[in-house]
């Protein structure tokens, strides 16, 4: 059981610098998620705590101890890579002994960790196997057990799913979801998937070149991206952005796309009202988009014309590609809606769910 | 830091290695050179400064002059002969044959054989005797009525390396082949397809397609070829002993240091050796580590 | 797909007509050692034996059977402790890039390559002067200078593992040594027998070194038939039955271990 804090981390390989001033902590019992496009440093951070790359600058606690200078394997942490990394040679109970031989563990009590660790995830009738006999599916387990038998005060998760088919990803997500709730540890895992993410974590860092966006729970993240780039990368499809200049209109204040305007609700208008002429980034989410005929009674709707370039059936849902100008933009709006490609047509933002962007910092304005 | 007990033991578990490479290696190549600037001739070691002499020595020697005519005969035939074949016998076998794992195996065993076995027994098969002491594969020509195809073998007049060649070439073309066959390969089998759908036939595939694909696959064999025909020595020794009309600077070297104590031109023979290899190898080297940096 | 078949049947006919090339040699070597001494003549040195006689492999056997087991005793060892080495250098270069790894590995690697002639005089200088002669002297020369070859294979073998499963071993406890004993070296048992074959053999077939480090009683292999061949004593059909004998133990391994030997083939062509 243990809290980690990175306080102040750099790590910087010559001139390079991948990890810049990280500084979060991660509550004991958590289950942190490390999200961010490949290559933002996600990983580095992880392998940082892991003791596989040398800190540059900073500190890193697990517990109330400085680990900097501790090997990987008093660190008292566990790790699931992500090409799983089993031992070829060794059989899946060897495998999952290892670590714990290595530490002169007993022999009953590796064989009780080891054959608990198997039960929890399935692979009893494995324990025998070599490696090149299991399935992509099997390995997952084998080194969710490795990691399991050791008892460690942390998990870290490299990418652990990112091999597998998108059926199997689904189900070893609500698996280790799960495990998570039964061993009450704490949890690190990195992606780069954005829906492993929203759906397993209690919180979520996003990370982008090296540098945290934002740490909060997923609905936070979700309704109150901080800076443009969480707006963008988290949600499916991405949020809309369109560059904008706020401009004021009596006691209101309008957002001018060039192409179309929208009038902020006065209720959401007062961080705005100072700030006519500033360029901004207008941000909605497809969601927030809807068919007029469809569109949910008592929202604060703005009709913007619009003309359709694709339609998507999904079945729930229909995906509608629209141009407006120079703007193009998704609308994810309800599957009846009998809008047609090359259709000229109006469709509503619900201004209630808007989001606007300072076009210089990128940091939201609200 | 949290390296540094590891790291220490590296140096002291690579340094016996790279002691023994330095001290082995390059203190004797530079050992060899301070031997070839010497005039050391006899039993005990004379290292009275002789300049660049054995090496001007050698270069208006008739004898060196042979060596490198040889040497470059050997490796001519012994290069183009080992690369045609090993690429003929690869496209062969690249083809799915039955059978074409003991075509393999078969065309490969001589690798595993020394030079002087090799030796002694084309010794034999090239017996140059005409007439009724016709025998080898002279013999065998005349039995299979051939017998314009007999030959004085390594016994002919300044072209006798190119018999040596041959039995070279029976023993490394099977290197070749494989070398070209893992080249060949490691070619997606789509690109053959993809020629094919273009309307290219099999020959064209392999001159359009396979060739140019497998240049660096040339380049290499061409380089531990060429660099092993500079060294030849076994091979000739157990033919034809060391006759001076076959010659090369491996068995000069081998009689001017051990027959004829004549150590500083030894020397320099090992030395100028050492340069043309190096002058193949090094380039090579710095090739194959940038481009595997690259990958 | 069929017609395709028959008309790739006619490759047969340069196949064996290859084939044979390659057998002529064994050919000979087989049925002339086969022959008794009264029907030895190099007039019918292509007909097969009238019956199977072994006087000439006894023959041979007794002229050869010293060298045969100097060889041996000197092979073995050489053959063993050069991949060993080669492996461990191999695990450091590859696996824990000390400062200077990339630097140096060039410099063992140019070793592989360099003409013996150049380093001759000095080896066997040193030698004497430190008193290792004769097998012992010879067993080191080909350790050492094995070493190159025997880094290469191993260094390009334990660079295509994964890092992370050195990174797991540490994760789990293991030091590095621990991560050598227990994790690369159990997977590369199969790179051993690749580079301990490779070794056997070049090491066997040595002529250049093992003539200049032993005398007359420790003679390997390869020096002892030369020496036989060459003085025109010993009738050619001893000759022949003792190159099979000098040729069947690397033709045994090549036989039973012909997979791995090829795979020693082209890791000697630097990449793998």
């Amino acid at each position: 059981m243990a809290s980690v804090t990175y306080k102040n981390v750099f790590k910087k390989f010559g001139d390079l610098t991948i990890i810049k001033d990280l500084d979060f902590q991660v509550e004991d019992k958590e289950f942190l998620v490390l999200v961010g496009p490949s290559g933002c440093g996600k990983t580095t951070a992880l392998r940082l705590l892991a003791g596989l790359e040398e800190i540059t600058e900073g500190l890193i606690t697990i517990g109330d101890r400085v680990v900097n200078d501790i090997a990987p394997k008093d660190r008292d942490i566990a790790m699931v890579f992500q090409s799983y990394a089993l031992y070829p040679h060794l059989s899946v109970y060897d495998n999952m002994a290892f670590g714990l031989k290595l530490r002169k563990t007993p022999k009953g009590e590796i064989k009780r960790r080891v054959t608990e660790a198997a039960e929890i995830l399935g692979i009893t009738e494995l324990l025998q196997r070599k490696p090149r006999q299991l399935s992509g599916g099997q390995r997952q387990r084998v080194a969710v057990g490795r990691a399991i038998v050791r008892e460690p005060k942390v998990f870290l998760f490299d990418e652990p799913l990112s091999n597998l088919d998108a059926k199997l990803r689904v189900q070893m997500r609500a698996e280790i979801s799960k495990l998570h709730q039964r061993l009450q540890t704490t949890f690190i895992y990195v992606t780069h998937d954005q829906t492993e993410a929203m759906t397993m974590a209690t919180r979520i860092a996003v990370i982008n070149k090296g540098i945290l966006q934002q740490l909060d729970t997923p609905q936070v993240l979700y309704d109150r991206p901080s800076n443009l780039f969480v707006a963008g990368f988290i949600g499916s499809p991405s949020m809309n952005f369109f560059p904008a200049k706020l401009s004021k209109d009596g006691d209101g204040i309008i957002v001018d796309t060039v192409d179309f305007k929208v009038k902020i609700p006065s209720k959401h208008a007062e961080p705005y009202k100072s700030l006519g002429g500033k360029e901004i980034i207008f941000g909605i989410r497809p969601e927030n988009i809807h068919d007029p005929e469809f569109a949910p009674p008592n929202i604060q709707g703005e009709k913007i014309a619009a003309k359709v370039d694709v339609t998507e059936l999904m079945g729930n849902e229909t995906l509608l590609y629209l141009v407006s100008g120079k703007n193009t933009f998704v609308g994810r709006v309800d599957p009846r809606s009998k809008f047609h490609v090359n259709d000229s047509v109006q469709v509503v933002f619900d201004m209630d769910k808007f989001h606007i962007f300072d076009r210089g910092t990128e940091e939201v304005i609200r | 830091m949290i390296r540094d007990k590891d790291r220490i033991l590296n140096l002291i578990l690579i340094s016996p290695s790279i002691l023994a490479v330095l001290i082995f290696i390059y203190a004797f190549i530079g050992w060899s050179i301070r031997v070839s600037l010497s005039k050391w001739k006899g039993l005990t070691p004379d290292y009275t400064w002789n300049g660049l002499n054995n090496f001007t020595e050698l270069f208006a020697d008739p004898r060196f002059a042979v060596d490198v005519r040889n040497t470059l005969i050997f490796t001519g035939v012994f290069v183009a002969g080992s690369l045609l074949l090993g690429f003929f016998l690869a496209v062969m076998l690249d083809q799915g044959l039955r059978g074409e794992g003991f075509f393999r195996s078969l065309f490969l065993f001589p690798m595993a054989i020394s030079y002087i076995v090799t030796g002694v027994v084309w010794r034999w098969l090239m017996n140059p005797a005409m007439g009724t002491r016709l025998s080898g594969l002279n013999l065998l020509f005349s039995y299979i009525g051939l017998d314009s195809l007999a030959s004085a073998w390594h016994t002919t007049p300044r072209w006798g390396m190119a018999a040596i060649a041959l039995a070279a070439i029976w023993q490394m073309s099977g290197y070749t082949m494989a070398l070209y066959l893992a080249g060949l390969r490691a070619i997606p089998q789509e690109l053959k397809e993809a020629a094919q759908i273009d309307g290219a036939s099999e020959l064209q595939i392999y001159r359009h397609i396979m060739l140019p694909l497998l240049a660096p696959v040339t380049l290499s064999a061409l380089i531990i070829l060429g660099h092993m025909s500079l060294k030849v020595f076994d091979l000739i020794v157990a033919i034809a002993g060391k006759q001076l009309e076959l010659d090369v600077p491996a068995i000069y070297m081998w009689q001017a240091t051990f027959d004829g104590l004549f150590y500083g031109r030894g020397a320099a023979i090992g030395i100028l050796l050492l340069i043309s290899v190096a002058a193949l190898i090094i380039p090579y080297i710095r090739f194959t580590l940038k481009t595997e940096a690259q990958q | 797909m069929k017609g395709l078949r028959i008309g790739k049947n006619w490759l047969y006919l340069p196949l064996i007509g290859m084939a044979v090339f390659y057998l002529l040699p064994m050919y000979v070597i087989l049925v002339t050692g086969f022959k008794s001494f009264g029907e030895i003549d190099l007039k019918t040195m292509w007909n097969l034996p009238r019956g199977i006689a072994l006087d000439n492999y006894i023959e041979a056997y007794s002229k050869l059977a010293p060298s045969l087991w100097n060889s041996f005793s000197m092979v073995i060892p050489a053959a063993i402790i050069s991949s060993f080495l080669g492996s461990l250098n191999g695990f450091i270069l590859a696996k824990w890039k000390f400062r200077g790894a990339d630097f140096i590995f060039p410099f063992i690697l140019f070793g592989m390559f360099i003409p013996y002639q150049s380093i001759l005089i000095p080896l066997v200088q040193f030698m004497k002067a430190v008193g290792i002669t004769g097998l012992a002297g010879l067993a080191m020369a080909h350790i050492i200078y094995g070493i190159p070859i025997t880094t290469l294979t191993f260094r390009n073998y334990y660079a295509s593992l994964p890092q992370e499963l050195l990174e797991a071993a540490k994760i789990d406890g293991a030091d590095m040594l621990g991560i050598y004993r227990y994790i690369l070296l159990p997977i590369s048992l199969p790179s051993f027998v690749v580079v301990l074959i490779w070794q056997f053999t070049s090491a066997w077939n040595d002529f250049l070194f093992a003539v200049v480090l032993t005398g007359n009683t420790d003679w390997p292999i390869t020096v002892a038939l030369n020496n036989m061949a060459g003085r025109g004593i010993i009738s050619w059909n001893v000759q022949m039955a003792g190159s099979l004998l000098a040729a069947l133990p690397t033709l045994l391994v090549y036989i039973f271990l012909g997979r791995y030997f090829l795979r020693g083939l082209l890791a000697g062509s630097l990449k793998g």
